[in-house]
């Protein structure tokens, strides 16, 4: 009975409160603009951070990292096949965490040699079909691909393809070594010329099909070896957890997660968030100044009515409840104009901001040359959420003011 | 409060005021708005109280309805003393047992004239359906049947005026207090306005105070107070 009849009374303040929002309207309307343009503003200026951060990090994933690698503990010190591991080693992630996909490599340094030039490269033998989970999956190949682990040609990338002066169906030689420790030298033909999202990658890697490399490199000891086990889970945050069960599973093994063997982008993508949090409270403080000033000429304004009602019989509890509900409700409908209005332009940019023209610092900065902006509920809801308690903060001052005012106010003088 | 306090006996006097002083501090000089006023009002009686410009008219009705505190003496109202009360205690002795109408017409501007009487009644808690039906009784009383869902702006003086009664009334306080209620109103409507307050004190008993230096409201009050510097100087019920 109490509380149906508190309910009621908290739905006529409501009431008041939105009749009140709307008697102000010209008043308020200015204030919504500024509010959504602020929101709005900052939802897109978040968006593109965010999609810069996806990018940098997808960037990082996709290129040979993926979320997880697996090596064996030697191989950071001595990248050869003296440190490699037998590419049965089982892969087994509970149902809670998903994977996306995994895939096995031998990824040792090789010399790789034209009759104009040569040049150090990665070679990495590589199963085409599980590298959908790799920036391997983005090349455009001119050319073949690799038509399977078997595949014993060799794909490079178009840069190194211009330096050695060489293409599509040219005879290289690469020099590397074996499992027994001894330098092999051996001919390849160049299957295609891949075009990467970075130059870089299209300098370093050579690609050849894994078996191939472990018919031509393996010794007796270990039968199918690969230096590297990269995994890419569905969700990024699984991946302490992956990280967890794989060095239970396989304490022989070293297991990293991205961050560990990318820390400057992890330390980015870290800095990101903390660049978004400072970001959105420099605006919310700017606005809640607007905010505040704008309530308390309300309260100014009506302090008579204020009065009034207090003379009535209306407690202060009330009369604070009614002013935190304007406060708020501006900020409601302020907030979720703006985050529409964010999302509109986030629409409007569709595809992403090209920034070919910046392509070179651009990909000092581990990206690729289209930023696309990135919309997650999550950031819409935390931001939408954020700035209503904002509002709810800063209706303190006028609610305060509010209070100040005693029911003789409502009187003639 | 208890149940007893609110009891409307008609052995009790509504108002009992005894030595009121009321100072006002004004620039360190203290002012004497009331200084020792002694005023008692029985259920039924319709008082005007008036006096020159400063006598302390508007300081004693709001004393008397818990809006402003007093110095010194005793004011028991409904048979609450207001001496102890805090100001939430004050609150809900107004919302309970007075009904004010002021010289401005004081309703609340985004809400119609039903809203506004209702608005007491919900401060009340008065359940949704009783609300509505007493809302609109009041405001047939005052003949504003067809008025209901018009907003203060949309009213005449008067007609808002009326309304400001209407709210007054609707929770069947025990005590009508009504400071300059015609103060901005023409002759006739004031006449108007006078004759419903007569009606509501003569068929309903309602106890009616109003602050006035108009002879034609107290033309119509039974019982004329003149107020002089603070003090009660005249009162046609003990004149002889
Ligand atoms: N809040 C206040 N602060 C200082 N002085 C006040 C205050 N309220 C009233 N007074 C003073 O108290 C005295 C009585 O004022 P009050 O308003 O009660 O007179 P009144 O009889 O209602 O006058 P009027 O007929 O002009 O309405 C006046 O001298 C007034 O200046
Ligand atoms: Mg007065």
């Amino acid at each position: 009975m109490i509380s149906s009849s508190l309910f009621s009374t908290l739905a006529m303040l409501f009431n008041l409160s939105l009749r009140n929002i709307v008697r102000y309207r010209r008043r308020n309307f200015f204030l919504f603009a500024a509010i959504a343009v602020a929101v709005g503003g900052t939802t897109l200026s978040n968006a593109l951070i965010r999609g810069w951060q996806v990018d940098m990090l997808e960037t990082a994933v996709a290129g040979l990292t993926g979320h997880i690698k697996l090596q064996a503990p030697g191989f950071a010190d001595d990248p050869s096949l003296q440190n490699a591991f037998s590419s049965l080693t089982p892969i087994a992630l509970g149902e809670e965490v998903p994977i996306l996909g995994f895939a096995q490599r031998i990824n040792i340094p090789a010399v790789i040699s034209s009759e104009r030039e040569t040049r150090g490269v990665a070679l990495v033998g590589v199963d085409p079909a599980n590298e959908g989970i790799s920036l391997y999956s983005d090349f455009v190949i001119e050319g073949e691909d690799l038509s399977g682990p078997a595949d014993g040609r060799l794909l490079i990338g178009k840069a190194l393809a211009e330096t050695l002066q060489t293409r599509v169906g040219r005879r290289v030689v690469v020099i590397m070594e074996g499992a027994d420790g001894k330098s092999r030298e051996r001919g390849y033909r160049i299957a295609g010329v891949f075009d990467a999202p970075m130059k870089i990658s299209e300098e370093l890697l050579v690609f050849t099909g894994l078996q191939a490399m472990q018919a031509a490199l393996s010794s007796a000891e270990l039968s199918r070896p690969i230096t590297e086990l990269s995994l890419v889970l569905q969700a990024e945050e699984d991946r302490v957890v992956a990280q967890r069960e794989l060095a239970a599973q396989h304490p022989q093994l070293v297991v990293k997660d991205w961050r560990e063997m990318q820390p400057q982008v992890a330390e980015i993508v870290d800095l990101v968030d903390a660049t978004m949090a400072i970001w959105f409270f420099l605006i919310m403080s700017a606005l809640t100044f607007g905010l505040v000033n704008t309530l308390i000429a309300t309260v100014m304004q009506r302090t008579r009515e204020l009065g009034m009602l207090r003379a009535l019989g209306m407690n202060q509890r009330l009369v604070l409840i009614q002013v935190v509900m304007e406060c708020v409700g501006i900020m409601v409908v302020g907030v979720i104009a703006g985050l529409l209005l964010g999302v509109a332009m986030v629409f409007g940019l569709g595809d992403g901001i090209d920034l070919s023209a910046f392509s070179e610092s651009v990909e000092a900065f581990g990206m690729s040359t289209l930023l696309k902006p990135v919309l997650t509920l999550e950031d819409l809801l935390l931001f939408g959420g954020l700035s209503v308690l904002v509002g709810f903060f800063a209706s303190f001052f006028p609610a305060r003011r509010a209070l100040k005012i005693s029911p003789l106010m409502a009187m003639n003088r | 409060m208890t149940e007893s306090e609110q009891t409307k006996s008609t052995a009790k006097p509504v108002v009992a005021c005894q030595g009121v002083q009321r100072i006002y501090q004004q620039d360190t000089v203290p002012v004497y708005a009331l200084r020792g006023a002694d005023l008692t009002i029985n259920p039924g009686e319709f008082v005007s109280l008036a006096g020159p410009s400063g006598s302390g008219k508007s300081t004693l009705l709001n004393v008397i309805g818990g809006l402003d505190g007093f110095d010194a003496g005793s004011v028991v109202v409904g048979g609450v003393d207001l001496g102890g009360l805090n100001a939430a205690e004050l609150a809900e002795m107004r919302l309970r047992n007075v009904g004010f109408v002021f010289q401005a017409y004081n309703l609340i501007p985004v809400l119609t004239a039903r809203e506004n009487v209702e608005f007491i009644l919900q401060l009340q808690g008065t359940p949704n359906q009783e609300r509505r039906e007493r809302a609109d009784t009041a405001l047939q009383r005052l003949g504003l049947g067809d008025l209901g869902d018009r907003r203060p702006g949309e009213l005449s003086g008067g007609q808002q005026q009326r309304v400001a009664i209407a709210r007054a009334i609707v929770t069947e306080p025990v005590l009508l207090l009504a400071d300059e209620p015609t103060a901005n109103l023409d002759s006739k409507t004031t006449e108007e306005l006078l004759g419903l307050l007569r009606d509501l004190n003569q068929q309903q008993g309602m106890t009616i105070v109003t602050a006035t230096h108009d002879p034609i409201v107290m033309s119509y009050t039974s019982r004329q107070v003149a107020m002089l510097d603070g003090e009660i100087h005249q009162d046609s019920a003990s004149a002889v």
